[in-house]
């Protein structure tokens, strides 16, 4: 007896509290039915192994999908993840670079000081990346997971960009990606990389360039090359550009191929950074005088 | 293999389930009434798959329950509905055409098969 109560509790618990009574009874129903008359608990087992596993009988009496997201949004949501996760984690990485950029006071020995910034920063980005990429993963996850759970169109065909049923009409917006247009991850990563150590090296240029000397067994930026004040005085044109930069790699990741729309914008942001480039390079106060009389 | 073939038999026998239950529920049946009822014919359904497939009938309206309470205990009967018996009819029907159909393929099958 107490075996079949707590099937029946098994069952039902995984159910719509509306449901439950109506079905607990007609299942326990059911399983008298089935049993003998003075039935032993051996039968009652019997009996139980047939209706089977509580959790899978619960699942064919729920309308509810037992999946957090189904085949309906699954590539949606594959390919949006696949978009934002990168973009996330690259915001994340340039935010906690600019964050951490000044950690380096100038005052250590400046191989162990660089060394010791390196980690300091390496460690907050690899960190605020994880964090930030399982963030947006958990939320992308949700919202799809509850669109699942509140779509009452009972289609499981994936759905198209445009939301409505896929007709070949559909390819003509999609372009034809050739070998020859291909955009890398290399080449994306290279840009990233670059602009990361752009960033670190121009808002630290006072400190980190110049000419070094060996002073009591520690190696000492004697004269920097550049005046940073002359540098910070720049900061904004210099962070459009950046901007504009940053922004060219989150269009070239999205399109993944070269198109000629692609290719004017490539043109816009090497004219942008070459001005910027050309007003900074053109103050005669920007290489610190100190070194030209050197 | 032989994995693989019971479950391609299951899958294979799944869709004739609801032709099969809507066929035996003119007159009303209880749950375990309708399971003996089909094993008398040989139709072996696996209970967990019976019970609620006459729920999803009884939502789709194609049957329609009563509960029973004159007896010992009480039982929920279903029975097949005007709309389900249209349904029942259109069913049969496709599953006569589909097994002709079938059959032909099948005996092409042997014809073709190379000495």
């Amino acid at each position: 007896m107490n075996l079949i109560d707590i099937y029946i509790q098994e069952v039902t618990r995984r159910l719509p509290k509306k449901s439950r009574d109506d079905i607990a009874l007609e299942l326990r129903s059911t399983i008298e039915d089935m049993l003998p008359e003075n039935y032993a608990e051996k039968e009652v087992k019997e009996v139980l192994k047939n209706l089977g596993n509580p959790a899978s009988l619960a699942s064919e009496y729920s309308d509810r999908p037992m999946y957090l997201i189904g085949p309906r949004y699954f590539d949606t949501y594959m390919t949006l993840l696949k978009i934002v996760l990168p973009i996330v984690a690259i915001l994340a990485f340039f935010v906690i670079i600019m964050e951490n950029i000044n950690t380096y006071s100038g005052e250590e020995d400046i191989v162990n000081g660089i060394i010791n910034v390196i980690i300091l920063i390496l460690g907050h980005v690899i960190w605020g990346m994880i964090s930030a990429a399982m963030e947006t993963f958990f939320w992308i996850t949700l919202v799809f997971a509850i669109l699942e759970r509140k779509d009452s169109s009972r289609s499981k065909s994936p759905l198209t960009p445009s939301w409505t049923e896929w007709t070949p009409d559909d390819l003509k917006s999609i372009p034809l990606i050739t070998k020859e247009k291909k955009i890398s991850t290399g080449d994306i990563f290279g840009s990233l990389l670059w602009i990361a150590i752009f960033i670190s090296v121009y808002f630290n240029a006072g400190h980190l360039l110049g000419v070094y000397e060996k002073v009591q067994g520690k190696i000492e930026l004697i004269t920097p090359t550049f005046n940073q004040e002359v540098l910070h005085s720049y900061w904004l044109i210099v962070i459009v550009a950046l901007i504009i930069e940053i922004a060219f790699v989150f269009y070239k990741l999205i399109l993944r191929q070269w198109t000629s729309k692609l290719a004017i914008m490539n043109t816009v942001r090497n004219i942008v950074s070459t001005l910027v480039f050309i007003i900074v390079i053109s103050n005669d106060q920007l290489i610190n005088e100190n070194i030209i009389s050197i | 293999m032989e994995k693989l073939l019971s479950s391609l038999i299951t899958e294979l026998r799944r869709g004739t389930l609801t032709l099969a239950v809507l066929s035996q529920l003119r007159t009303p049946q209880y749950g375990y009434s309708l399971v003996q009822l089909l094993e008398k014919s040989s139709v072996f359904i696996e209970q967990s798959t019976l019970y609620p497939l006459l729920r999803r009938l009884e939502k789709q309206e194609l049957v329609e329950s009563s509960w029973d309470t004159s007896e010992s205990r009480p039982r929920k009967y279903y029975v097949v509905s005007e709309y389900g018996i249209e349904i029942l009819e259109q069913l049969k029907a496709e599953w006569e055409k589909s097994t002709k159909e079938l059959e032909n393929l099948l005996k092409g099958d042997v014809e073709n098969e190379p000495d």
